[in-house]
């Protein structure tokens, strides 16, 4: 029992990828990952602006309630404002969800998305990397290059994109906090969606 | 696909007709009542019944790292309030690394609807209910909007739901009256929480509230010390003020949920699970009976019905002037025989034993019939002992043909032999052999009958390589006789405490044909006896000895279920109290009648429960006060499930125990403090409320 037990926690140690990385406060884990149009894209391309990294998958129905136009106004925000927007996919091959790069840029189209750019983050490096688990999961990182928020995209967990009007939204919220000068007053929340699958 | 099932699941839920259940792709729900006539005034319990397709499951409270509880949007009458959703103890699903807190089968979400004290009429309960339904690839969010129809009345329970409420409270975690402690040390969290009987725990899983303090998909290492389990895993942050969550607490198949609140304070690990570590333990149970096995089988060598062919061998070795190395050789041929017949012996009775209690191996010392056998089997070799009659007076010359054959073979007819008439007279050593070879797990109990073998050979062995020995045998005489008749005093008082196993499993009857079977062995036993010493045969004693030993199992089988349920249920409360076990109507009746009641909840592991019963209420002060008073004492067990006292404890607006209520005469209930003292005890007086001490 004891060695079927040691053996199955070391299965279970084996199969859990370390889900510590991106901690408030503390500088975001570097990544360099292919977009969909195939430029490698880095964290380190965009020092001095304030970056969102937004997890996705375009099946899932918590962030197609998003997709149904707050995601877009929060998107066309960031870019007026000169903040760096970051949507990525980590979902493994033949999972719900995974992408090629043609069908990330027809979805991105088609839905009046405005990223700066679509990861396509196959091997779930990046997600790993930053503990993001979850669609969607969201960050924000200053212009420092400090993680300044890490959780949800707001606060009522549904899939009812009529709460998008009621709910606060913390990357609003986050990024209006980073371009007034203050600290982030909410700067991490609990993420809900579906989960990645790596 | 997915928006498909979406868009199907929205129309399903669309609450035009809405009724009090939905089927949608991946879950059936229904909305019930305990009650279809609640009570104005009063508060009756509502059930939410998820039920996911197969491979699928519905979300805890705190879902982990993904996934989503169920949330209900209630529309009830002017004034009629619900209260929050209690959910019922979790599974964990892991999915490469993602911890989920799933029900992978139908779960049963409760809460409790108060109705105003002057609401009369209908009272519609309408529900919207959203929750996610998962799958290992799939997340679908289902909603429904579901109706249930009632109208005030009596507030009775109605009978057709008694079922899944009895099973959904039973699946409920059950409060922990003290609090657990908690230490974050090095980013590794360690939860202790107090818990009597953790030797019998296989496993256990802490699943918290928060979303700060266990690392949700870290694996975690249990551990335990006498009265606490320890839960170490990575910490999800530095360390909250106050941590709350369920225990799932595994006691092999069953399963318990313990909700608990822990505080900061020192905590140590303990010693691995008894499950994980039944091995280890096993292991070293093994040792010391190894070592007895051994020591028993040295001793055998002087039973009388070993003793003198041994004896004769040796002396035929020591005359014979044998070479050193011919006397080694059939030592040792000695020893391989009678090693392989005590193991062969110990292979048939772990077969048999293994063959009679299916999968169940360590209970069957549980088992009234094996009881009453074994009960049977040591009166019979007391009496044996005693000399009431003999048993190996034909075998012994049977063997003896060959075991008189010269050299190896010889000896090893001897060992044989040795070995086998010496399982009549096996002793209490023989007894202890089999009693380990019973709890010890198959192999191990194997080993303990070969070191039973080995040890009965040990004499032989040391005579064959010790030449010296050989000159200083003690001889056969009268002695042994004596000596036998001596050792059947342990083995008749090892019967006498098999009987009181048995009453205690079955009760005065269950006792009665025990001790009547054993009375009828005992006759057949003399009679074979008697007419051995006229040297007559003994077939009849014998038929009446072999009856009695058929008839006992056979009638305990057919005794009253119930008696046997009752005595198995009633838990180990200390005796001078008398206590007598709960139900709602023994209580109702005593407080009918008018007399005072003393009543608790325990069970095996509440160990505040234990320590106040090892404490205030097993002292004789209490027992001679609620005597002089005539207080009686109700106890319920809530060791199991179990749905009446669920719902007792409800009522009283308790989700755990330890609970101390005293029933006056006159009607008046008083709680006690849940830890007793003597003096709160003595106080209690017959006709009214407690005084305070």
């Amino acid at each position: 029992m004891m060695k079927h037990l040691l053996i199955a926690s070391s299965f279970l140690l084996a199969a859990a990828p370390s889900l510590a990385a991106a901690v408030v406060g503390q500088p975001a884990p570097a990544f360099s990952v292919a977009d969909s149009n195939g430029r490698t894209v880095s964290l380190a391309d965009f020092k001095g602006k304030t970056v969102v990294l937004e997890w996705t998958d375009p099946e899932c129905p918590f962030v197609q309630k998003h997709y149904n136009g707050a995601m877009q106004k929060l998107q066309a925000d960031a870019r007026r404002d000169g903040v760096v927007w970051l949507t990525v996919n980590s979902e493994g091959a033949g999972k719900q969800g995974a992408v090629s790069a043609a069908q990330a840029n027809r979805y991105v189209r088609s839905n009046g998305l405005m990223p700066a750019a679509y990861l396509l983050d196959t091997s779930g490096a990046m997600a790993r990397a930053y503990g993001a688990r979850t669609t969607p999961h969201m960050f924000v990182i200053n212009k420092e290059g400090v993680v300044a928020y890490a959780g949800g995209i707001d606060s009522i967990p549904s899939a009812d994109p009529a709460d998008t009007g009621r709910a606060q939204n913390f990357v609003q919220l986050a990024l209006s906090d980073l371009k007034a000068g203050k600290a982030v007053a909410t700067p991490s929340t609990r993420p809900y969606g579906c989960s990645i699958k790596f | 696909m997915p928006r498909f099932l979406m868009l199907l699941a929205l129309l399903l839920a669309a609450p035009v007709f809405a009724q009090s259940y939905a089927q949608l792709p991946h879950t059936r729900i229904e909305l019930i009542s305990e009650t279809t006539a609640p009570k104005p005034g009063d508060r009756f319990t509502i059930g939410l019944v998820l039920e996911p397709q197969a491979g699928w499951h519905t979300y805890w409270q705190n879902p982990g790292d993904a996934g989503m509880p169920p949330t209900i949007a209630w529309t009830l009458p002017k004034d009629v309030v619900a209260g929050p959703l209690r959910f019922p103890v979790p599974e964990t699903f892991v999915v490469k690394g993602i911890m989920n807190h799933v029900y992978s089968q139908r779960n049963i979400l409760l809460a409790d609807v108060q109705v105003p004290a002057g609401f009369s009429g209908s009272l519609p309960l309408v529900a919207r209910v959203s929750w996610l339904v998962c799958d290992d690839r799939l997340c679908v969010p289902e909603n429904a909007t579901l109706r249930l129809d009632l109208a005030t009345g009596s507030g009775a329970p109605d009978p057709l739901r008694r079922a899944d409420f009895d099973s959904a409270r039973a699946a409920m975690p059950r409060k922990l009256a003290e609090n657990g402690g908690f230490a974050v040390d090095n980013g590794r969290i360690r939860l202790s929480v107090p818990f009597a009987g953790t030797d019998r725990v296989t496993a256990a899983h802490f699943f918290s509230a928060g979303d700060s303090d266990f690392v949700f998909a870290s694996p975690q290492t249990v551990t335990r010390t006498d009265n606490a389990l320890i839960i170490e895993a990575d910490a999800a942050g530095p360390p909250p003020a106050t941590l709350a969550g369920v225990l799932r607490v595994e006691q092999g198949k069953q399963v318990l949920g313990l909700q608990l609140k822990a505080v900061p304070e020192a905590v140590t690990s303990g010693r691995p699970l008894s499950g994980a570590g039944a091995r280890a333990g096993a292991s070293a149970a093994l040792l010391p009976a190894l070592g007895l096995a051994i020591l028993g089988g040295v001793l055998l060598n002087l039973m009388p019905c070993v003793f003198p062919i041994l004896s004769l061998k040796a002396m035929s070795l020591a005359r014979a002037g044998e070479t050193p190395a011919r006397a080694r050789t059939e030592g040792l041929a000695y020893a391989a025989g009678v090693v392989l017949v005590t193991t062969l012996l110990g292979l048939a009775v772990i077969l048999i034993a293994r063959a009679g209690a299916g999968a169940g191996w360590a209970f069957q010392l549980q088992e009234p019939r094996v009881i009453v056998l074994l009960l049977l089997l040591t009166l019979a070799i007391g009496l044996n002992f005693a000399g009431l009659f003999a048993v190996n007076a034909g075998t012994l010359q049977a063997g003896q043909g060959l075991a008189s054959r010269p050299g190896a073979s010889g000896a090893f007819f001897t060992g044989a032999l040795a070995a086998f008439v010496a399982t009549p007279c096996t002793g209490p050593f023989m007894a202890g052999a089999l009693g380990a070879a019973l709890v010890l797990p198959p192999r191990a109990g194997l080993l303990v009958f070969v070191g039973l073998g080995f040890g009965l050979a040990l004499p032989f062995l040391a005579i064959g390589f010790i030449p010296a020995l050989r000159r200083h045998l003690p001889k056969p005489g009268a002695w042994m006789e004596t000596f036998r008749r001596i050792l059947a005093i342990p083995m008749l008082l090892t019967s006498l405490a098999l009987a009181w196993v048995l009453g205690r499993q079955t009760g005065v009857p269950g006792l009665m044909l025990g001790l009547l079977s054993a009375l009828l062995l005992g006759l057949g036993l003399w009679w074979l006896g008697l007419r051995q010493a006229r040297r007559v045969s003994g077939w009849p004693g014998l038929v009446v000895a072999g009856l009695a030993v058929l008839a006992a199992p056979f009638g305990l089988s057919c005794l009253p279920a119930a008696t046997a349920a009752a005595a198995e249920a009633a838990p180990e409360a200390p005796e001078a109290l008398g206590a007598v076990s709960w139900s709602p109507e023994k209580l109702a009746a005593a407080q009918a009648a008018g007399k005072p009641v003393f009543l608790y909840f325990t069970a095996d592991w509440c160990l505040t429960c234990k320590v106040n019963e090892r404490g205030a209420l097993a002292s004789d002060a209490v027992a001679d006060h609620f005597r002089k008073q005539g207080i009686s004492v109700m106890v319920g067990d809530w060791t199991r499930p179990d749905a009446a006292i669920a719902r007792f404890l409800e009522e009283r607006g308790r989700a755990g125990i330890p609970l101390y209520l005293f029933y006056a005469a006159d009607g008046s209930v008083t709680e006690l403090p849940q830890l007793l003292t003597v003096n709160m005890l003595t106080a209690l007086a017959s006709s009214g409320s407690a005084t305070k001490p």
